[in-house]
């Protein structure tokens, strides 16, 4: 019982990582582009 | 004029032998100190000049451009700018490396708008004639309007000279030697009109720079005439590009380097090393020394990266309670994790390598010697080292793309780096190989299985160079090249650059890349390990009954296998891997290896990992278990799955289709959209599609 807790938990933690990584769009200049790119 | 001493500023890029110019126009005369308030050093001395004139030098501090960025720029253009400072220089010596005139003479332009007396000091002449340059001073004078002292401190030559442009400061020119305004007339015309009494370049300075001047505030200025950052900035690089246009145009005719009357060491070995002929057979030679040192010197330290995390998966499910987290511990995490730092060898050697290669100062010379070639595929010289990087991973070589200036050359690198052949590639190719081609030698002496991993390799770099051309054709990105060749002297690399340069790249791929990995495994983990229904939720009785049934006489071992297997076939990722097999058919692939090539998508080196689970291969004192399973796998008909034309068709599949998350991942945060990386995406996965049926229906 107590693993299948921390097990999910992982896995929610894993989950939340990877929807932040991939899908929570930060507003930030990014300082290796070129100007001329459009993206800042 | 005369009992009042003239000001001279000194004004130079780093290490043009400014202090060296001050020191000998002032010998022991010097005063050292703060400017008010910060603690940038103020360097004045005296000088006599000739006729009873006397003059005071003032050092400012090394500046590449009046574009500041740091407090020591600032300092320059603050003086510059500032009529009523008591140091306000009468006239300013631009001093300059002959060797680097190109570079130098930026600031030489910019410093000449202000409209100051400005005399251009060039240093190091006794460098010259090693060098082989020879200046059409006259020309040189003539076109940036100014005059000219050629001197070497080194020599004690020309300071006479220069003393002697110093005292006759009036006389100098205070006119522009470009019209930078041009490339915005109407901008720039409207600056004008608002501010009569004002230097337009001086107005642009304070719109652009973060500088203090008086009676005249950035505001004020953007008030009456306004641009966003954003337009401000490509005004900027605007102007920076049309003054390398301007001294390139001048230096053409001004300046001839003729290399082969240089006699240094450097100039000769340049010779050699960016040689039509030679320049390319050596460049090639290192590259296959590199790549033989880093397969073989990397496989001891795999070897016991691979059994150290083996052993701690049967360690963790030995010692742990069982239970759904150490399933999870000993097959999703360590397992991750291992895959993640089994790289870390390769990766380590690679940028080993590179970095020595950039610090000696070689790979400037392959830069210059491969731009022409790449300029034509839409890349540029400096694409060479993230198309070699793209060899061990594509995360570091996606990050060392920031070096090149031109953005649309930049781009197309990002977006075709990721075919090229990275080690995460490997173990899926050894053993596919492995199955489908026959371990024989051509010739006597080549084996057929390493000519075919070239061929791959060759494969992913070809279609890389071939994807560039056909960005390079379609893509509507506008963006100007000032590419400034920089050849740096050679030099013995220095051990600690190296050392962190190897340690921050191997640590960016392990924290880049290995979260994202580890991640994506552990939910990996869980789609195989959970499903819906009864099918999944009592496997164990249905596979019993099933092998009851048959009156077959099977191990513990083997039933725990044929458990495993109907598992994952009716778990998430089981049934995800039915749902595309109409899709894969086609290709030759069952919904096994769909299943593998899907949870490829996340990363490529889970592919035989996957494999592995699905064919259940339990603890078997076999050689190879793995090969083994896939070797005996049969279709429905009885053929071989695992076939040359299935074979071949999955190493192209692996070899184009962009199946790394991470990458993905990098590739967003580079070009700062997600557009790219979906376009990237896209076009991959459709290449290999493509790539693999023409295989697999061709041969089959
Ligand atoms: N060959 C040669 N080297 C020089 C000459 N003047 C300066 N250097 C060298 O250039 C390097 C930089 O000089 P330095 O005066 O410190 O430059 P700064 O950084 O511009 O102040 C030093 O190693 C000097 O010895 C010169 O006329 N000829």
């Amino acid at each position: 019982m107590i693993q299948e807790l921390i097990a999910f938990g992982i896995l929610g933690v894993a989950l939340l990582y990877l929807g932040r990584k991939f899908f929570y769009k930060k507003k930030k200049n990014n300082d290796n582009c070129g100007t001329d790119c459009g993206c800042g | 004029m005369s009992n009042e001493n003239i000001n001279v500023a000194l004004i130079g890029n780093p290490n043009v032998g400014k202090t060296s110019v001050f020191n000998a126009l002032t010998g022991l005369n010097q005063q050292v100190g703060n400017y008010p308030g910060i603690t940038v050093e103020k360097k004045v001395g005296f000088c006599k000049l000739p006729n009873h004139a006397k003059a005071n030098i003032l050092d400012l501090p090394g500046t590449y451009s009046l574009n500041a960025s740091s407090m020591d720029e600032n300092v320059v253009i603050e003086l510059l700018l500032n009529k009523n400072d008591k140091l306000f220089p009468d006239v300013a010596v631009v001093v300059t490396d002959v060797e680097n005139l190109k570079r130098n003479l930026l600031l030489f332009t910019q410093i000449k708008d202000l409209e100051i007396p400005v005399i251009l000091a060039i240093n190091m002449a006794d460098r010259m004639a090693y060098k082989g340059i020879s200046l059409d001073i006259s020309h040189l004078e003539e076109q940036l309007n100014t005059k000219i002292a050629l001197i070497s401190t080194r020599k004690k030559q020309g300071i006479e000279e220069l003393k002697q442009l110093i005292m006759s400061y009036k006389n100098l020119s205070t006119e522009p030697c470009l019209n930078a305004s041009s490339m915005d007339p109407d901008y720039f015309g409207g600056l004008r009109k608002t501010f009569p009494n004002e230097l337009v370049y001086k107005l642009w300075l304070v719109i652009t720079q973060d500088v203090n001047f008086r009676g005249i505030e950035k505001k004020e200025i953007l008030s009456e005439h306004r641009k966003s950052d954003s337009e401000l900035k490509r005004m900027q690089q605007k102007e920076t590009i049309k003054r390398y246009q301007f001294i390139n145009d001048v230096l053409k005719v001004g300046q001839t380097i003729d290399k082969e009357s240089a006699r240094d060491f450097g100039t000769k070995l340049d010779r050699i090393l960016t040689h039509k002929v030679w320049g390319y057979a050596i460049f090639f030679g290192i590259l296959f020394l590199i790549f033989q040192s880093i397969f073989s010197w990397s496989e001891v330290p795999m070897d016991l990266i691979d059994s150290a995390f083996g052993w701690m998966s049967t360690a963790v499910q030995e010692h742990m309670p069982p239970g759904v987290l150490t399933d999870l511990i000993s097959q999703g995490i360590i397992p991750g994790i291992g895959g993640i730092v089994i790289f870390i060898p390769q990766i380590a050697f690679l940028f080993l390598f590179i970095s020595v290669l950039e610090e000696s100062g070689y790979m400037s010379r392959v830069v210059f010697l491969m731009d022409k070639i790449m300029k034509r595929f839409g890349l540029s010289g400096k694409s060479v080292v993230p198309l070699i990087s793209g060899v061990a991973c594509a995360i570091p070589a996606i990050m060392a793309t920031r070096n090149i200036e031109n953005w649309k050359e930049r781009l197309i690198t990002i977006l075709v780096t990721p075919f090229t052949t990275c080690s995460a590639r490997l173990p899926v190719y050894t053993i596919i190989i492995s199955l489908v081609i026959p371990d024989e030698r051509v010739l006597g002496f080549l084996n057929i299985r390493g000519l075919m991993l070239m061929a791959l390799y060759a494969a992913g770099f070809l279609m890389a160079i071939f994807a560039a051309y056909i960005f390079n054709k379609i893509l509507k990105v506008t963006s100007k090249t000032y590419f400034v060749v920089e050849m740096p002297n050679y030099k013995l690399p220095l051990l600690r650059n190296v050392g962190i340069n190897v340690v921050e790249k191997t640590k960016a791929f392990v924290v880049g890349a290995g979260k994202i990995i580890l991640a994506i495994s552990i939910v990996l983990w869980f789609l195989a390990s959970y499903g819906p229904g009864d099918d999944f939720n009592n496997a164990d009785k249905i596979v019993t009954a099933q092998i009851s049934k048959s009156d077959a006489a099977v191990s513990q071992q083997e039933l725990d296998g044929h458990i495993a297997s109907y598992k994952l076939e009716n778990s998430y990722l089981g049934i995800a891997g039915k749902v595309i097999e109409p899709v894969i058919k086609p290709l030759g692939y069952d919904w096994k290896i769909g299943i593998a090539v899907l949870s490829s998508f996340a990363a490529r080196e889970v592919f035989v990992g996957t494999l592995a689970t699905i064919y259940s291969v339990g603890e078997t004192d076999e050689q190879d278990p793995i090969r083994e399973k896939m070797a005996a796998e049969r279709r429905p008909d009885g053929s071989k799955l695992f076939d040359l034309p299935t074979g071949i068709s999955l190493l192209l599949f692996y070899a184009f289709a962009m199946q790394c998350a991470s990458t993905l991942a990098i590739v967003k945060k580079e070009t700062n959209s997600w557009k790219w990386p979906a376009i990237q995406f896209a076009i991959m996965s459709a290449v290999a599609y493509l790539a693999a049926l023409t295989a697999y229906q061709f041969l089959q």
